[in-house]
């Protein structure tokens, strides 16, 4: 018996089987076990968080203590610098993330930050239809014609001169898009469930190393 | 009280046949009767790290932000087995893997799935997991720019990417693109599908990323499995179409079947 492969094997069937059974059933005793292991889960999430911010420390503090990476090592300094001050403010106040200073640091620097970088994706998504729309063969000319077709009627003042593309345009949403769309969603359904019964029988040993 | 959940016992009976379904299929794999259709974007995985090999230049690969406890945890499994199969032939061939972690309760398992790799090839010396399987954030910008940054300073040669992703899948399949990284993409996450398909040079739709894990075993029990999937997608045709029929001549049966 290899116990680092049984064990956890084991582990995966009897949680997933509980989680089963409490989806399916209503009794009362599989719901209350499945809400323990939840929050089993919760705490072993906080553990883990933990590690992720060793993992920072280790790998940041050994590229300035090592100067290594160019200049790459001032950023770990930096990225560490703030790792603390939203620690020692979400700790030192006693408010955690609830307190003012906490979530002015949050909204002022970090949130302008990822907003920033959301909107980067308009450019990256006008380089992925360069791309895309060449009409290169038949397909991609198939592809280029519906795109401007879906943009023309996506646009306010063609579509309210021109009502045929808006309605051109919910045409291509409904009877094309949505029959392709509900045909890849079923077959992701029939994956997902195969995939979970083939990880309960211990078959799917993948997240388990080469054991 | 109920024994079944209301609204959950066709579903339930759906579950059971499945279950049964994967266990023929599995016996049928066995004894070598089923085959399945060659999925050219993970036969491309190899390519990808022998290039890598030759450009002298690392290979990503990228699971995405999914956790174990949300509804894209099968999303996540097919990640990890693909990056057990990737850091295996990494260590075999001697590639450079990164592999950036966003999700503190996944990346223990990566580590462990990487070290295991390694440690089969013999060479569990030449990886260093802090270097190597970073943690950079778990929240989505800081981790996708943290991940831009490494492929924009690093110039990957290969960059396999499966598992959920949101709207960083543009961000990293046009870095990627522009660095000159041949690309493998995945995903069961359908708006992010087109994304990938415009910039991979192979793409896996949906359903083959869970079919991933069985395929590149070479095991034929779990090849076998994957054939219950098809007959469920035939038997879900079937359904639709006898259902559309019906509800067309104003019988709802299948409709109202299927919402017990």
């Amino acid at each position: 018996m290899d116990y680092r492969r049984d064990i956890p094997l084991a582990i995966t069937f009897l949680i997933g089987i509980i989680a089963v059974l409490d989806y399916y059933t209503g009794v009362q005793v599989i719901t209350d076990t499945f809400t323990l292991i939840k929050n089993w889960g919760v705490v072993i999430q906080g553990f883990a968080l933990g590690l992720g911010a060793v993992n920072l420390l280790r790998v940041h503090g050994k590229r300035i203590s090592q100067r290594s990476g160019g200049t790459d090592w001032m950023f770990s300094g930096w990225l560490l610098l703030m790792m603390a001050m939203f620690i020692v403010v979400g700790l030192g106040t006693g408010q955690y993330d609830a307190g003012p200073t906490y979530s002015w640091i949050y909204n002022a620097i970090y949130l302008p930050l990822g907003a920033t970088m959301y909107s980067s994706l308009a450019f990256y998504m006008a380089y992925g239809s360069y791309k895309v729309l060449r009409a290169r063969n038949f397909d991609a000319a198939l592809l280029f014609i519906t795109a401007v077709l879906v943009i023309m009627g996506n646009t306010p003042a063609l579509a309210a001169t021109f009502p045929g593309l808006f309605y051109t345009r919910e045409w291509i949403f409904g009877p094309i898009v949505s029959g392709a769309y509900r045909g890849i969603r079923i077959g992701i359904g029939m994956g997902a469930v195969v995939l979970g019964i083939r990880t309960l029988l211990g078959m799917e040993t993948g997240y388990l190393g080469r054991r | 009280m109920a024994l079944l959940t209301e609204g959950r016992i066709i579903p339930l009976i759906a579950f059971i046949l499945t279950w049964v379904a994967t266990y023929i299929a599995i016996g049928m794999g066995k004894e070598g009767k089923i085959k399945i259709r060659r999925i050219a974007g993970l036969d491309a995985i190899e390519e990808v790290i022998g290039r890598s090999v030759e450009m002298g230049r690392p290979v990503f690969d990228i699971i995405g932000m999914g956790q174990f406890t949300d509804i894209y945890a099968t999303q996540t499994i097919a990640g990890l087995s693909i990056l057990s199969y990737v850091s295996g032939l990494c260590a075999k061939l001697g590639a450079k893997l990164y592999a950036p972690q966003a999700r503190v309760d996944v990346m223990p398992v990566a580590i462990e799935v990487v070290r295991d790799a390694y440690r089969v090839e013999g060479k569990l010396d030449e990886i260093d997991v802090d270097e190597q399987l970073p943690y950079l954030s778990g929240t989505q910008f800081a981790w996708a720019s943290g991940i831009i940054g490494m492929a924009a300073r690093m110039k990957p040669a290969g960059n396999i990417m499966i598992g959920p992703f949101w709207a960083e899948s543009m961000m990293f399949a046009e870095t990627f693109d522009r660095v000159g990284a041949m690309q493998v993409g995945g995903t069961a996450r359908t708006y992010q599908i087109p994304f990938f398909a415009a910039l991979c040079d192979y793409v896996l739709i949906g359903e083959e990323i869970f079919a991933a894990g069985a395929y590149v075993s070479g095991d034929p029990q779990q090849i076998g499995s994957i054939a219950a999937q098809d007959w469920f997608k035939f038997a879900a045709i079937g359904l639709s179409i006898l259902g559309a029929l019906l509800a067309s001549v104003g019988v709802n049966i299948i409709a109202e079947l299927l919402s017990r």
